[in-house]
């Protein structure tokens, strides 16, 4: 598995969160509570809106899960843990946190971290996923749903 | 001879630097990091005149810095054998001359001066004609033909010659003056 950042979705978002700076938390908020909320049906709804997004962009099917695994989860949140550490821009508000991978796990669940994950198949070819296209397992629930 | 073509180079980023911003400082990295630099095979990079593409970058592991694969236009300079270039003297000894042109180095050896020209030492050690009418010194401005390059992975070295029709000093500093 490689992961990439995604340039362009970057600077969008970051152009946008410092433009209207009041607008995008009450979104963010919104998405989280959305998410935590209904647990199964809205995860469906928003994989399946990213599928023909990504259909309509790429035409092609992708055949491997929807979900994120552990490893990439692990990968993701240990990658971002250690670039916000070395003063990477903050794609959430803060409110106080100060340990870089609380932060790195509050963007996972705002769907903000900035990357793709490109996932190699055995025959050599690959599949990217945005990581605000796949799903988080319930269980990360657990782990960090201290807030 | 002057090309412009397109290059591809792997730039490594800060994560420091991701933010709004994030193309323009690649972009200022990328003309910091390249131009004035030699490379074997395309020659000096003189200017970068354009940024075609910037690719998806890349996360390094363990290091948290990113390698965005950038395209970009630039104007490249490389001396070719027989090439008829104008350079200015930066040196002169009784084994030749060295002269500049732009950033490439060319030495012009005695045996490359014509015959009639002897070397004078002294103050301004300088190669003139007996009758005195031509003379090359430092600063003089010379004409000259390119016989050979010696090109390494990051350096081009090139050896001259003005004895040929055409070529020789253009314009003399102590004449200017």
């Amino acid at each position: 598995m490689v992961v990439l950042l995604d340039l362009w979705s970057y600077c969008s978002f970051l152009l946008y969160s410092y433009e209207d700076e009041p607008e995008p938390p009450e979104i963010e908020e919104g998405d989280e509570e959305e998410l935590e909320n209904n647990e199964d049906a809205p995860d469906e709804i928003i994989g399946g809106e990213g599928e023909e997004k990504e259909q309509e962009k790429t035409k092609r099917e992708r055949k491997t899960s929807k979900y994120m695994t552990k490893y990439e989860r692990a990968r993701i949140l240990g990658t971002r843990a250690l670039q916000i550490s070395m003063n990477a821009p903050v794609m959430v508000e803060l409110e106080g946190e100060t340990d870089p991978l609380e932060i790195a796990m509050k963007e996972l669940r705002a769907r903000k971290i900035p990357f793709t994950i490109r996932r190699y198949l055995p025959d050599g070819s690959y599949e990217d996923w945005g990581v605000d296209e796949l799903i988080v397992e319930d269980s990360w629930k657990r782990q960090v749903g201290g807030d | 001879m002057f090309f412009h073509i397109v290059l591809e180079r792997n730039m490594q980023l800060h994560p420091r630097h991701f933010g709004p911003h994030l193309r323009d400082k690649l972009v200022s990295k990328l003309i910091k990091d390249v131009e004035g630099t030699c490379s074997g095979r395309h020659g000096f990079v003189v200017a970068i005149t354009g940024v075609e593409d910037i690719g998806k970058g890349l996360i390094r592991e363990g290091t948290g810095y990113v390698t965005f694969p950038v395209k970009y236009q630039c104007v490249v300079f490389r001396p070719f054998k027989g090439e008829i270039l104008e350079a200015v003297v930066t040196m002169v000894n009784k084994m030749g001359f060295f002269a500049e042109a732009g950033p490439v180095q060319i030495f012009v050896s005695n045996h490359l001066i014509p015959d009639d020209m002897e070397f004078q030492s002294g103050d301004v050690p300088n190669y003139t004609t007996s009758d005195g009418s031509v003379k090359i010194q430092k600063e003089s401005e010379v004409r000259l033909k390119i016989i050979g390059t010696r090109v390494d992975a990051t350096e081009i070295f090139c050896i001259g010659t003005i004895k040929d029709d055409f070529l020789g000093v253009i314009s003399d500093p102590g004449a200017a003056v």
